[in-house]
Order: structure tokens, then C-alpha cells, then sequence
């Protein structure tokens, strides 16, 4: 299983999502795109041009937002 | 789906209020669950730094409330992820149905919903949301790194996101439309000093926004009148902070009575006009315009406390504390109005 988040170092839903996948083992790759260009360009084009954050890639399935009902299903297909 | 529990406290919206609610009422024994809702942790999680939290200097509002949490679950108290989205006099009781079909029953309930964010009330506004247009600028200001962008408010949060996104920005057209600027002063004067003086801020007083421009994504504003010879301001992010309004349907429904912003109006106890309905946080008219997170703590210890002293006079009474139906809810004075001997 392959997951990704894109996130700020201050974004609270981030920190929100973060926890999430720790309390359900989820193992995760963090990407800070307030630091990384690439990061932020490859993000955009993941979500259709979203310009917030957390986006979240699930095995390809693109999360806009803490979106915990999206995030269950998504780990669950 | 039924959940046979009943409670002697449900407190609707898990942020400063509500946690500080679900403590006191652990500490009177009251069977009491917290129902966190959509947003856990309420304008406290997104507050960026709080450095006027008593106990500690400075510190994240997500890493406060998570404290608060922490400190909830601690003492007993049962917080529950999902979001209250109708309740219902249950006979004497109240039934609170949840997002994945649950219902609790309670004694008493308190409502800590808080508020959310305004909306300038624009065309294209909910479109270019998160394509340049954002509500958060602890969440999403570092994204704008190196570009111009564009806040729109006056109070004290709207300066405390351009201290924020100073950090990252290169210049913030701050727009208001009133006259002045209400801020705390320890704000203001980093506002002042680190973004005003040094001209990475520049602040469009008695100055509306009339347009929003872009198609696929937040490209600028028109404004109410020219800046520079132009009423046209492009930028790469437009943030909205003009303040908030109370999450009040759900009160309103049972009968609460609100001011005339739509705020819970509630007496110096924290009860509302409805026996059993209490309230708590940024929700109410308790502070007035006063929304802190050590107001609304100090508003969930009181609302716990009446809701506590409630049960007591009506003691094993159980379920039946309540008289139905809410045919005519008693009316609290307005605070302002005292009685003249």
C-alpha cells in the first residue's frame, strides 16, 4: 500500500490526518510542499489544481482534505 | 443502529469548550460523552500559535487541544468522532442522532458547536475555493511561498494570519472594509512592525471586495475602488477571514433563543432559555464579542456546573426532568439591559 501526504508544517488538519494513520498503522510518506516545489507541482497535478492542504494519495486515490470517511474507504478498496 | 448508553451530559463539538465541559462533568460523576464533531478541536486546532493560554508561554492550538483532549480522556470522559446532526426531544430526554446513524440519549446537552468561517458571499467564490481561495491561513499561507496574496479582514484572527503568512509571502494586500483595524495589540504591533513599516503589507482601508476574477483557478479581485489607478488587484490567493457565524441550527430548531447575530443567548450560568439546553464557546453571546479559548474553558467549567445543579434539583428523576413540549421557552433579559429599581 502506498500513501502519500502533502502538507505545511502548520496545517492542523494535516497534524489531524498524521495521527490517523499512526493510530490505524498506516505507514505513510510525508511530502512538506511549503518546502518542496516539486512536491507542491506534483500535488496540483494529482488534485486537479487543488491549492490546499492536506491532499492525500491512496494507492491513487486523491484525497482533498482530512476526509476520514474518503480515507477508510480508500484503505479498505 | 442504537446505542442503549444514557447520558447525563452530551456536549455537542469537541473544541475548548466542550473538552473543558467533559472535564468538569467527569468531575461531578455525570455520565458524559463528547460528540467531537466535523471540525475536532474547533478554531483552537487552526489558531496557530496561543500565547495567551494561561500555563503556557507559547504553544500550537492543535498541540492545545490535543492537551485538552488528552486531559478529557483522562478524567472518563467518552469522545466520540462524528458529527451530531439532529436532535430530538425524546420524551423527557434528548436524542442526539450522529452522521453514521447512532443515536445517544441524554439528560442534558450543551451545544459547543462554535462558529465557522464567513463567506464574502461572492460568485465564483465556492468554485476557486481551494484553487487560490482558502479560509485557513495556518493551513494553507506556506503554499503561497514567494508569491503576492491578498487577505481580506480586519479583526484580530485576520492579522494574526498575516503574521503568519508574512513568514512566507512576498507581499500581503490587506483589505478592509470598514475604517480600522481590531486586533490585540501584541498582534498588531508585530503586524505593524515586521509587515506594515517594512511595506511587505500594504492595508486598502474602506475598501470592499466586488468581484473575484479567474476560471480554473483564483487569479484577483475587483475592488470597490481603485488602488494605484486600477480597480482590478491580481494576486496568486485570495484568504477570507471576516469573521464567523454561530452554528446555530440545530438550537434553533429546540426552541433556543439566539441574539440578534444568531449567537446562543445565554445568562451569566451558561443556560439557555430551554431547561436542559446549555451552551458554551464561541457559539454563545457570553463574552460578547470576546472569543478566546479561555473564555470558552471557562464556559464549559460553567455550563458543566449548571447542568450538574439542574440534575441535582430534578435528582432521580432520570428521564424525567424535562417537561414536554417546549411550548413557550422562558426568555433570558438581553445582558445589556438591566432593571432600573
Amino acid at each position: 500500500m502506498s500513501v502519500i501526504i502533502y502538507s505545511t508544517p502548520t496545517c492542523p488538519y494535516c497534524k489531524q490526518a498524521k495521527q490517523y494513520f499512526k493510530e490505524h498503522n498506516v505507514q505513510y510518506e510525508e511530502k512538506d510542499v511549503s518546502a518542496d516545489s516539486a512536491a507542491q507541482a506534483e500535488m496540483t497535478k494529482k488534485s486537479g489544481g487543488f491549492m490546499g492542504v492536506p491532499v492525500i494519495d491512496i494507492n491513487g486515490t486523491i484525497i482533498t482534505g482530512f476526509d476520514k470517511p474518503k480515507i477508510e474507504a480508500a484503505l479498505k478498496s | 443502529m442504537a446505542d442503549d448508553k444514557l447520558y447525563d451530559f452530551a456536549i455537542i463539538g469537541g473544541g475548548a469548550a466542550g473538552l473543558s465541559a467533559g472535564i468538569y462533568a467527569e468531575r461531578y460523576k455525570m455520565k458524559t460523552v463528547v460528540v467531537r464533531g466535523k471540525d475536532p478541536g474547533g478554531e483552537t486546532a487552526i489558531a496557530a500559535t496561543v500565547e495567551n493560554y494561561p500555563g503556557f508561554k507559547s504553544i500550537d492550538g492543535y498541540e492545545l487541544i490535543q492537551k485538552m483532549e488528552d486531559h478529557a480522556v483522562s478524567t472518563g470522559v467518552e469522545l466520540r468522532d462524528g458529527e451530531v446532526i439532529d436532535v430530538l426531544r425524546q420524551k423527557h430526554c434528548f436524542d442526539l442522532l450522529l452522521t453514521d446513524g447512532t443515536h445517544l440519549l441524554s439528560r442534558t446537552i450543551c451545544f459547543a458547536l462554535g462558529a465557522r468561517h464567513r463567506r464574502l458571499g461572492l460568485p465564483k467564490e465556492k468554485e476557486l475555493t481551494g484553487r487560490g481561495i482558502s479560509y485557513c491561513t495556518t493551513c494553507d499561507a506556506p503554499l503561497y511561498k514567494g508569491k503576492e496574496i491578498i487577505i481580506v479582514g480586519g479583526g484580530d484572527s485576520s492579522v494574526k494570519g498575516a503574521n503568519l503568512a508574512g513568514e512566507y509571502v512576498t507581499k500581503i494586500y490587506f483589505i478592509v472594509r470598514g475604517g480600522k483595524i481590531t486586533a490585540e495589540p501584541v498582534n498588531w504591533d508585530r503586524f505593524e512592525t515586521n509587515l506594515v513599516k517594512t511595506g511587505k503589507a500594504e492595508i486598502l482601508y474602506n475598501t470592499a471586495i466586488k468581484e473575484i476574477l479567474g476560471t480554473d483557478k483564483f487569479e484577483g479581485v475587483r475592488l470597490s475602488k481603485p488602488y494605484k489607478e486600477s480597480d482590478v488587484l491580481k494576486a496568486g490567493g485570495l484568504f477570507v477571514q471576516i469573521g464567523a457565524l454561530p452554528n446555530n441550527e440545530m438550537a434553533k430548531k429546540l426552541g433556543v433563543e439566539l441574539d440578534e447575530k444568531g449567537y446562543i443567548h445565554v445568562d451569566k450560568f451558561m443556560k439557555t432559555n430551554v431547561d436542559g439546553i446549555f451552551a458554551a464557546g464561541d457559539i454563545t453571546d457570553g463574552a460578547g464579542p470576546f472569543r478566546q479559548d479561555i473564555i470558552a474553558a471557562a464556559q464549559g467549567a460553567m455550563a458543566a456546573t449548571s447542568a450538574y445543579q439542574d440534575l441535582g434539583v430534578h435528582g432521580g428523576m432520570a428521564c424525567e426532568v424535562h417537561a414536554l413540549p417546549i411550548i413557550a421557552p422562558k426568555s433570558i433579559p438581553p445582558r445589556n439591559k438591566k432593571k432600573v429599581p
